[in-house]
């Protein structure tokens, strides 16, 4: 009897464990994405609704906010946000993937010493470059430019790019290319028509990666853009003025900032540790 | 050779040669607003002693050490918990540890802004709540004694999903045999964890703290757009004395001395890491 009631509660134990967690866990996340959540409910208030206390839970949603955003100098800047993205990404990718392609095919003894360059640039404080490329674009012209913006995030994504791919390059294994070799084809043309071809999932990830960077930087646009080559990051700023906060703008850029980064991320989270780690480990 | 001298060139034009001007200019008082100062080698270690006895950088120095400590230390207990809690293979859970990467993938300036809403009071949900509770509504980032408290939150908030990430992996790859080993011995629930779980996991918690050490320097857009270093200086972190000073005041030869200190430092940190990282783990 008593064994018996032990055993049910023993299994009602085994039970109850993953409900238990699985509770935990979804209250847990709730608990953090629910300020992400406020910021999204209030791009729908007016800012006397945003304001009002206690917080209204339902309300006529507007997209007057939207509209606004849409309208003003962030349209403008939302785009050079893209387009610096983009170009910066493509950029990194034209010059690094060859790079780590060789880095992973010729046998470099001092991977070490790269692995810590590679890791002081992308940890570096951002003040640290920012210095001297002021003072360069100053000199240069270069300051308020696209251009501009599309080097200096070559610091931190070149680096990535080359280490990432590396990692990808490493798990192709080289016999297909003895292969190809084999049946004529040169170094090159093994790269091109084999290697690269079956590294399609790595060159995405990494490219969202250099995307996503660039997108998510705000110290450099801040330092070294003016009015020209204003960034999204750096728009948003302009609604917080003197006479006060207007909630709602902000709501609606701040969504609309964070949109593509959430699309791309959750895309590639499998290998968001890799990335975010970046010459660190695998080292 | 083709394919990787002209991103190595490329890379040394982006980074080693910023690092030698960033060094040049830190032996000069270069002031924008003061044209002869450009390339005035006269004095070039004062900036550095002038360092020791600047109050506002020294202030600067233990807001940075607050503020790192605090952060890293909260960061890896909840990483840590929610690590424990999320390994466990379910379908669920899978879909839930995704959702969990949101705050650190976010632009930093919106994680600023998110926190700037939760702590104003005019439209605090928190205060409401508070208020609810009869509890004090405090002015969060007002209030000297509560704005770096607050700064710690947002940091805490935006990268605890890295540490339970790192410590998930950790946790994935640890052999089965000795945690069985040790409940055939009778050992409980807190005592595996204790005996043989947290053992096997002290690397990557090691690497896992290293880095975001080093990263919890770049809290700019929090302290940017949440404080502005106020008030007074009670928030004012290095790297955000160095850009008053820099981009405020003019005073880039200044700025730039700061710089070399911080960067020195996490280039101390990087080597850190890759030594313990390159010997030792492995993670994924």
């Amino acid at each position: 009897m008593s064994s018996k009631s032990k055993g049910a509660r023993a299994v009602a134990r085994r039970r109850l464990g993953p409900v238990l967690t699985h509770g935990a866990s979804a209250l847990l996340l709730a608990a953090t994405l629910f300020p992400v959540l406020w910021l999204v409910q209030m791009s729908f208030k007016t800012d006397v609704e945003a304001m009002r206390v206690p917080p209204t839970v339902f309300f006529v949603p507007t997209l007057d906010n939207y509209a606004a955003v849409f309208q003003g100098k962030f349209a403008r800047s939302f785009v050079n946000s893209l387009v610096v993205s983009v170009l910066t990404t493509l950029t990194s990718m034209l010059l690094g993937v060859p790079a780590a392609y060789a880095l992973s095919r010729a046998s470099f003894g001092r991977s070490r010493g790269l692995a810590l360059w590679v890791l002081s640039t992308r940890m570096a404080p951002p003040i640290a470059f920012a210095i001297p490329f002021f003072l360069t674009y100053r000199w240069l012209g270069l300051i308020d430019t696209v251009l501009g913006l599309l080097v200096i995030y070559l610091t931190f994504n070149l680096s990535l790019v080359m280490w990432m791919m590396r990692t990808f390059f490493d798990g192709i294994p080289r016999s297909l290319e003895e292969a190809a070799a084999i049946d004529g084809a040169g170094p090159l043309q093994a790269f091109a028509r084999i290697t690269l071809p079956l590294s399609g999932p790595g060159l995405a990830t990494t490219a969202i990666f250099c995307f996503v960077f660039a997108w998510n930087d705000f110290f450099y646009a801040l330092v070294l853009t003016r009015s020209q080559a204003l960034m999204a990051p750096v728009a948003i700023v302009n609604f917080m003025n003197y006479e006060g906060w207007e909630w709602g703008r902000i709501g609606a850029a701040a969504t609309m900032i964070m949109l593509p980064v959430l699309a791309f991320a959750l895309t590639v989270r499998r290998y968001l540790i890799r990335g975010l780690t970046a010459g660190a480990l695998k080292g | 050779m083709v394919l990787l001298s002209p991103a190595l060139l490329v890379l040394a034009v982006v980074t080693l040669a910023p690092f030698a001007f960033l060094l040049l200019t830190s032996l000069t008082p270069l002031n924008l607003a003061r044209p002869g100062t450009w390339w005035d080698f006269s004095r070039p270690l004062a900036n550095f002693v002038e360092l020791p006895g600047d109050s506002r950088f020294l202030n600067s120095l233990g807001v940075q050490l607050r503020l790192s400590v605090f952060t890293v230390a909260a960061q890896l207990l909840l990483g840590l918990g929610a690590a424990l809690l999320l390994n466990r293979d379910s379908r669920v859970l899978e879909a839930i540890r995704a959702l969990f990467i949101i705050p650190m993938v976010l632009p930093p300036i919106i994680v600023a802004i998110i926190w700037k809403v939760l702590f104003t009071p005019d439209i605090s949900m928190l205060n409401w709540g508070l208020g609810l509770l009869r509890l004090p509504q405090p002015a969060w980032l007002a209030d000297p004694r509560l704005a770096l408290p607050a700064l710690v939150v947002a940091d805490v908030w935006e990268w605890f999903p890295f540490t339970m990430l790192m410590l998930l992996a950790a946790l994935k790859m640890m052999p089965a045999e000795p945690l069985e080993a040790a409940r055939i011995d009778g050992a409980g629930p807190w005592q595996v964890f204790r005996h043989v779980v947290l053992p096997l996991l002290r690397p990557a918690i090691v690497v896992t703290v290293l880095f975001r050490l080093i990263e919890s320097v770049k809290a700019f857009p929090l302290i940017f757009i949440m404080t502005g270093g106020g008030p007074g200086t009670v928030t004012e972190a290095t790297n955000y004395y160095a850009f008053l000073q820099g981009f405020t005041y003019s005073l880039l030869g200044f700025s730039a001395a700061i710089s070399v200190v911080v960067l020195a430092t996490t280039f101390l940190v990087s080597y850190l890491i890759v030594s313990w990282a390159g010997a030792r783990v492995d993670v994924e």
